[in-house]
């Protein structure tokens, strides 16, 4: 008879090779998901990751930083700046004029890939505040990017008037004094003249370059600094915070969906949602397995019947169309697409435990025990449940893994949960807006890789654990490195 | 085995009946009639009340014909029916080549392609399953061997499709040597030579994919299998009478072993049939799994994706019947009846 104390099967999962591999894997990933629970909000999915104005300023299906190394290139850093503060006040008798000053060093291989400015909490009495942002370069340039009117008081509105407090956020776009500021620029500096529509498609190297006779920008290497001026009439108005933020080519260390979600962000989210899906998925449909196969044994007569056709019928039916029909049908929440996975996956384990139930039912402990007066219930939780439980515990861990497959599946042909992103999720928008066909590989190795990491880590535990349930196997090697 | 088809339409319709699905779909049905019927009758009736009060009657009418006003389960048996002739009605958004919008129309015309998809990775499967497991069954242990018990269990812990869409990044992107989905190329060869080499190289990847989660499975089943067989007394006495390995490799272990080797095979077969809808899926194939997708995104598609669950089952249980019959011809020892 298989002992079941945890710190002996500990122990003995220890001393073989795919359980000690399985078992160091396990804690990682647990340990991990315990820190993301913490870490993340509890309404991640909706609050954060589904919310596009979280992810506004970063730059969309961005590689990670690391692929520079890789690959020997240089794509511009993500930059981002804020100030609280201004870098200089000057306060005259009729308006008091703020100035934040942005230094922003171009040494990478290529333009970036946008640039943005933020403005928030702006307050003001009467006359609502003007702002400009321009840029200069290292050769002297300067180039007004915007300017614009913070919006004016509404009819019935009573002063102060409080603005931003969601941050305008702005993105430099050809449609300003820009291009026309650039080509002036170029014509005056010896470049000669450019075609305005050049300027305009190839805004972020004009703005960090200088024009080639090809229609081509070479780079422009050096110190750039963006200045915003903020001009406001009342003496007692507050200007909030300043910001800009220059697109990056590479992104964090996971790189960026189309979106510009951090993916490292949606990944490290996955893996408490996968074990939760490995974890619960098999325990109930491991104890419906268990109890069903119980029954059946136990009681024989109509019900075991029953039990058993059943059995037969869902073992015998073709599992993903039919998940696909029903998770169509009731919705993708996530307890129901489990429910669903749950409702297909007991009938081999029922069949089992019958037939183990069937043989210890007429052994002679069983007889003896009935015979020393003991209830049914007594003969089997005393009696039956300990000598099946190793098969059970060993299916338990079987389970896990084919039911995050089976969720990741359903994900992937867009039946998941829109509320708790899954790795399969990630796949999915990613095949579905073409990162497979545009090379995008850093949006779709990483999901399906750590997809195989967390079920191969369910693989050698459930290998680890065959000579622990199973004396008979202990000293085999069923497994070979 | 019919008795899984009538519990899978049974549980199909149930759910269809208990979660409210047919009724607000009907209703859409009715509505969109009428919508039709609305500016005909509006020619002949000029008055607006009698023209409401005509319309009201022509909705009890159709909604007597439709049976709405039952209780979903009295609609049950004619339902169960419909689905069984697939006469299902019309899709919503999703049309057939050639233009027909009859949910028949649509699913019978990807069939061909799923089961030429399957039955070739079907076919790879069987013969690399013999070929290699046979031969490792003569040669336990060496390297080979290692290779293939590890290869088989790690490869239940892969996501078949994201295999596809790995060959895709790797084969079709990097390298630009193979389509990365589709059929045929664009525009498709005249018939002939050149058509079926443009589809056998759209195949490539897809076949690869389905066969690779299989393959490794199979090969340890059919080692496993024919070495036991091959450690039976009767080999032994074999062996002791003479004869040459081809006869004793052919005859009394292949033979022997043949009907648990087929079994696997079927079985991972079905298993194969539920990644073919993924593959499908990640390979723009225009099979009925990419039908699937389709039917889900964009506009869901109800009536084509009853039908496609249909005629999943239907293909499994045909298939679990041709095992049965094979069992049959290989195993003298199995008699039903």
């Amino acid at each position: 008879m298989a002992d079941f104390r945890l710190g002996y099967m500990l122990r003995e999962l220890w001393k073989s090779g795919p359980g000690r591999v399985g078992l160091v894997m396990m804690a990682i990933l647990v340990l991990t998901s315990i820190a993301v629970v913490i870490a993340y909000p509890i309404d991640f999915g909706s609050s954060r990751w589904g919310n596009p104005l979280v992810w506004a300023n970063n730059p969309k299906s961005a590689p990670p930083v690391w692929q520079n190394f890789v690959r020997r290139a240089n794509l511009p850093r993500h930059f981002e700046a804020i100030l609280d503060e201004p870098t200089e006040m000057e306060v005259t008798p009729r308006a008091t004029r703020r100035v934040y000053r942005f230094t922003y060093e171009f040494t990478a291989s290529s333009a970036p890939t946008f640039v943005a400015f933020t403005l928030s909490d702006v307050v003001y009495s009467a006359r609502p505040p003007f702002v400009t942002w321009s840029l200069s370069g290292p050769d002297g340039r300067s180039i007004a990017l915007e300017r614009f009117t913070v919006n004016g008081p509404r009819r019935s509105e009573a002063a102060p008037f409080e603005r931003y407090e969601e941050p305008r956020r702005s993105v430099v776009g050809s449609d300003g004094r820009v291009v026309d500021d650039l080509q002036r620029f170029f014509s005056e500096s010896t470049y000669g003249a450019i075609d305005a529509s050049s300027i305009s498609e190839n805004l972020e190297p004009a703005m960090f370059g200088v024009p080639n006779i090809d229609g081509t920008y070479d780079r422009l290497l050096g110190e750039y600094t963006f200045e915003a001026q903020v001009l406001a009439s009342g003496a007692g108005d507050t200007i909030g915070s300043v910001g800009i933020v220059v697109g990056g080519g590479v992104f964090g260390i996971m790189g960026t969906d189309a979106l510009g979600r951090d993916l490292a962000e949606g990944l490290l989210f996955g893996l408490p949602v996968a074990l939760l899906i490995g974890i619960s998925t098999a325990t109930v449909s491991t104890i419906l397995g268990m109890s069903l196969g119980m029954i059946s044994g136990y009681s024989g007569g109509w019900i075991d019947l029953l039990i058993q056709r059943a059995a037969d019928i869902v073992a015998n039916i073709p599992v993903l169309p039919l998940l696909i029909f029903l998770v169509f049908i009731v919705g993708s929440k996530l307890w129901l697409i489990l429910l669903v996975l749950v409702a297909f996956s007991w009938p081999g384990l029922t069949i089992m435990v019958r037939t183990m139930v069937l043989q210890l039912r007429t052994g002679a402990e069983v007889e003896a025990t009935r015979a020393l007066g003991a209830r049914d219930s007594r003969i089997i939780v005393h009696h039956i449940l300990p000598h099946s439980a190793s098969y059970v515990l060993a299916q338990l861990v079987f389970f896990a893994p084919s039911a995050i497959l089976a969720e990741a599946g359903l994900s992937f042909l867009g039946l998941g949960d829109p509320s708790i992103p899954t790795w399969g999720q990630i796949l999915e928008y990613g095949f579905r807006t073409g990162a497979v066909f545009l090379g995008y590989w850093w949006w779709v190795i990483p999901p399906g890789v750590l997809i195989i990491i967390t079920a191969v880590t369910f693989m050698f535990l459930a290998l680890g654990l065959e000579p622990v349930v199973d004396p008979r196997l202990r000293g085999k090697r069923s497994w070979h490195f | 085995m019919l008795g899984v088809l009538l519990v899978v339409q049974i549980l199909v319709v149930v759910t269809l009946g208990a979660t409210g699905y047919s009724d607000r779909m009907l209703e859409a049905v009715i509505g969109e009639q009428l919508r039709a019927l609305r500016p005909s009758l509006a020619e002949t009736i000029r008055d607006p009340d009698a023209l409401e009060a005509a319309i009201a009657t022509q909705r009890t009418e159709l909604i007597g014909l439709y049976g709405l006003d039952r209780e979903w389960y009295t609609r049950l048996p004619g339902m169960v029916l419909r689905v069984f002739t697939l006469d299902l009605g019309e899709a919503h958004t999703l049309r057939s080549s050639k233009g027909s919008n009859r949910v028949i129309d649509i699913v019978l015309e990807r069939i061909p392609n799923s089961v030429l998809l399957l039955a070739t990775a079907l076919v790879v499967t069987a013969v690399s399953g013999l070929l290699v497991g046979a031969r490792l069954a003569g040669r336990p242990g060496t390297p080979l061997d290692r290779v293939v018990s590890t290869f088989s269990a790690i490869s239940y812990a892969f996501p078949t499709w994201w295999v596809g869409l790995l060959l895709i990044l790797l084969v079709s992107f990097r390298l630009g040597l193979l389509p990365s989905g589709g059929m045929y190329s664009a525009p498709p060869p005249e018939a002939g030579i050149a058509r079926f080499l443009d589809l056998a190289k759209h195949a490539l990847l897809p076949v690869i994919t389905l066969s690779v989660a299989g393959v490794g499975p199979y090969i340890y089943a059919v080692r496993t299998i024919t070495m036991n067989v091959a450690q039976g007394d009767h080999v032994t006495v074999a062996r002791a009478k003479g004869l040459s390995a081809r006869l004793i490799s052919r005859r009394h272990i292949l033979r022997v072993a043949a009907p648990p080797i087929v079994t696997g095979l079927i079985m991972g077969f079905t298993g194969t049939l539920g990644g073919s809808i993924l593959v499908e899926t990640v390979f723009n194939w225009q099979g009925m799994g990419r039908l699937y997708y389709e039917a889900i995104a964009g506009t869901p598609d109800e009536m084509v994706i009853v039908a496609l669950t249909f005629v999943y089952t239907l293909i499994y249980v045909i298939a679990r019947m041709v095992l049965e019959v094979l069992y049959l011809l290989l195993d003298p020892r199995i008699r039903y009846g």
